[in-house]
């Protein structure tokens, strides 16, 4: 195997999750990004990375298809 | 020199310089999120590295010399580390069997006997779950043979000979689990057993706890040393300096 190996991580197999957290127990959970990754426990490690610059008490992440919308902008 | 703080200091170098070794695939992994991933445990090994030198005084035998500074194999890392990578592979066994094997040494360390390394120590282990969880997930998707075998071999000759220092650490107490043991944590942790490798351990040296000769790269070892940023610096601050 060379450095030109496809690692297929981002495309095909890879699916979206969003992250969410709180700086303190008094608020609520919110969004602060999305990170793309083809398993819980990669997508565990790229929300760390990429969004633990600052201090949260909690961090968690949902595959985006797992959400259900109920109803979405637009519609009635 | 006491058995510890020879083991501390390898610690310390291999983290050393595994997190510079990640980081200089900040801007080459197969991903954006890979990338940020590289460079958050490239900085987390290099800010442990500076916890586990910190401990060596308390530990109160610091079994760095004068010769840190002149030659690059006087530092305790492993051979796996002396150069570069040149492929995603090698980063991926690194992160995966080298990592986790440093981090299953901490473990031993904070459930042994010595207070200092209890308390300093555990922290790490924390942070090192996500580099677990990165180095497992990229390992499952497969990689090559040849770097896999080598980082498993280094890691079970870096935990050292049946009858070595580890052992007696682990009968003293001082470390909570001996080699045969640390060797069985690991593969319970990556869920797979250690390909059938054998380690000379005629050729073995339990400073640097390695088999092999050799040291790293002159550029990184002129990084560590600042050469490189005296380099660049204007030269008003090289006269000053």
């Amino acid at each position: 195997m060379t450095d030109n190996v496809k690692y297929k991580r981002v495309s095909g197999e890879a699916v979206e999750y969003e992250v969410f957290a709180r700086k303190t127990r008094l608020e609520p959970l919110h969004q602060v990004g999305s990170v793309v990754a083809p398993d819980d426990d990669l997508a565990a490690a790229y929300a760390r990375a990429t969004y633990d610059e600052e201090r949260w008490v909690e961090m968690t992440i949902v595959r985006k298809d797992h959400v259900i919308a109920l109803w979405s902008p637009g519609e009635p | 020199m006491s058995e510890i703080s020879n083991l501390i200091l390898s610690i310390a170098d291999n983290k050393q310089l595994l997190g510079l070794r990640y980081a200089e695939w900040a801007t080459r992994a197969p991903s954006l999120e890979a990338d940020i991933a590289a460079a958050a445990m490239g900085l987390d090994d290099l800010g442990h590295s500076r916890v586990l030198y910190g401990c060596l005084e308390p530990l109160g035998d610091d079994p760095r010399g004068q010769d840190r500074e002149s030659d690059p194999a006087s530092l305790c890392a492993l051979p796996y580390l002396d150069e570069p990578w040149d492929s995603w592979s090698q980063f991926v066994a690194a992160n995966a069997i080298l990592d986790t094997a440093f981090t299953v040494m901490i473990e031993a360390c904070v459930n042994g006997s010595i207070e200092v390394l209890q308390h300093r120590l555990r922290k790490m282990l924390a942070e090192e779950r996500y580099h677990f969880l990165h180095g497992r997930s990229w390992l499952r998707s497969g990689i090559e043979k040849a770097p896999l075998e080598e980082a498993w071999r280094e890691a079970i000759a870096w935990f050292g000979p049946s009858d070595g220092d580890t052992a007696k650490l682990h009968k003293s107490g001082a470390l909570s689990l001996g080699p045969i043991e640390l060797r069985a944590r690991l593969e319970e942790q990556l869920e797979t057993k250690a390909p059938k490798i054998g380690v000379d351990w005629t050729t073995w040296d339990p400073r640097r706890r390695r088999t092999r000769p050799g040291a790293i790269d002159e550029a990184t070892f002129a990084m560590l040393r600042g050469l490189e940023e005296k380099r660049f610096a204007p030269a008003s601050a090289q006269k000053q300096a």
